[in-house]
């Protein structure tokens, strides 16, 4: 589903990643751990396009995504993002949160985009909320909004990038949950995450990044119980 | 108590001989109908060209940069009262429009140059991650700037451009300049042809501050309604 060929990222003099190479197939839940500046973000940032490699290779169902005449706006479709810091349009209620990019880009018509929406909130549980505003909302709740956004467009692949990192530990649970309840419906999603718990629950596989590069890859158990990398070890044994 | 009714009955003449006498109160009246055209007229073409400038500016593309930045740097670099005068006199000189239009294409123009530098400060505002939602659930730039940065820029920047049209509106007084009866040459008018300075001349000066004032009502209860998202 998503194939990355030597993968560079350079921000000015500074290599961020360093020849990434990943194949990650549907319904596979992956999991970026790794310490602060190990290029986990921008690696994710890179498979929408959101930061344009430098050099490498990224397909999506076997398109090549970054060459010079894709329609980015058509691949980032099939690709939801759920951000660290929610990213919800504060002018708009959630309710228009949701419904904005599917009915400006005529997936549906908003009364349809409406029931769409009021079905997804169910899901993450805020039906209630529906006409309110971002700002009366608790962060764990904002983040669960998000999620409904994102997948308002059906997306195929699903990217977190540190979805719980912003949040008070009392509200990490409550979205985790979701996360959770999303990985059991088959969907594709990649995770940047510290939330080591989530990890091993959830994940079907552990991408360990350093330095620019995927350091250690391998089933929950291979990574947590049994590291093969000296850094992965370092690394566990300090989160853990 | 004598001196104080001989005081009214002094104002009361003044006042019947710069505004009754001769229907002088029709220059007034003519004078903000001039005022009001012309501000009007004016912060339509501000608002235009302030954002195709501001736009320009915040482009990547060098040329539309320079004409950005040219364009700014002309207009706050002179005085209104020669930008006006200039379009007048020489931009439009052989053109036969009305002339309180022309004076408000000058008074767009130069509005234009600081309306873009506030709408330019106001899209800058608008955190990145805004831009980054927006084009990761597959919105196009332009779709993203559209419905997602500039209506949350307008809020924050409304109450700037409030004051720039304040400031606008006070700038007109000078079309006398060119040859336009608005308020300010209303009441010089009547101040020549009375040889009275103090009733004209505040007169002037209360006209202009009850539609200022009339006007500042009116903008914060629009304000007021932009922001009912930021409820808690």
């Amino acid at each position: 589903m998503i194939k990355i060929k030597n993968l560079h990222k350079k921000f000015g003099d500074l290599e961020v990643l360093s020849g990434i190479d990943e194949h990650i197939s549907q319904g596979e839940v992956v999991v970026v751990i790794g310490p602060s500046g190990s290029g986990k973000s921008t690696f994710l940032r890179c498979l929408n396009l959101l930061e344009t490699p430098t050099s490498g290779e990224i397909y999506i169902d076997d398109e090549l995504i970054n060459a010079p005449k894709v329609d980015v706006n058509k691949i980032r479709e099939k690709m939801g993002m759920v951000f660290q810091h929610f990213n919800l349009f504060p002018h708009l209620t959630i309710m228009e949160n949701i419904t904005l990019a599917p009915v400006l880009l005529k997936k549906c018509s908003k009364a349809d985009a409406q029931e769409k929406g009021k079905e997804l909130l169910k899901k993450v549980g805020l039906l209630d909320k529906a006409d309110a505003y971002p700002a009366q909302l608790s962060g764990g709740q904002k983040q669960r909004v998000a999620i409904a956004r994102a997948l308002a467009m059906e997306p195929e692949i699903m990217l977190f990038d540190e979805p719980t990192s912003a949040l008070d530990p009392e509200m990490v649970g409550e979205v985790l949950d979701v996360m959770k309840e999303l990985a059991k419906s088959g969907m594709t999603m990649v995770v940047v995450t510290h939330e080591m718990g989530f990890a091993r629950e959830v994940g079907t596989r552990i991408l360990f990044m350093d330095d620019g590069i995927i350091a250690e890859s391998g089933t929950p158990d291979e990574v947590f119980s049994s590291p093969k990398n000296d850094r992965t070890k370092a690394f566990l044994s300090k989160v853990l | 108590m004598p001196i104080l009714s001989s005081w009214f009955s002094e104002f009361g003449k003044t006042f019947y001989k710069c505004f009754i006498k001769d229907n002088r109160y029709n220059m007034l009246l003519d004078g903000i109908g001039v005022t009001i055209k012309v501000s009007l007229l004016a912060v339509l073409i501000g608002i235009i060209i302030g954002l195709l400038i501001a736009l320009c500016n915040l482009s990547k593309n060098k040329i539309l940069k320079t004409i950005g930045k040219v364009y700014t740097d002309v207009i706050r670099g002179t005085p209104s009262v020669t930008q006006l005068m200039i379009i007048y006199f020489v931009v439009f000189a052989s053109v036969n429009w009305p002339k309180w239009t022309i004076a408000a294409i000058a008074f767009g123009i130069n509005s234009g140059a600081y309306v873009s530098e506030i709408i330019r400060a106001g899209i800058l505002s608008i955190d990145k991650g805004q831009t980054e939602a927006g084009r990761s659930l597959g919105l196009s730039s332009f779709q993203t700037m559209s419905r997602i940065v500039v209506p949350q820029a307008v809020k924050n920047i409304f109450p700037a451009l409030c004051n720039e049209f304040i400031v606008l509106i006070k700038e007109t007084a000078i079309v006398g300049y060119v040859g336009l009866v608005d308020i300010q040459k209303a009441g010089d008018f009547i101040k020549s042809v009375t040889y009275e300075a103090f009733m004209p001349l505040i007169g002037t000066a209360i006209i202009y501050f009850v539609i200022i004032k009339f006007l500042t009502i009116l903008l914060s209860r629009i304000e007021k309604a932009l922001r009912k998202s930021d409820v808690r």
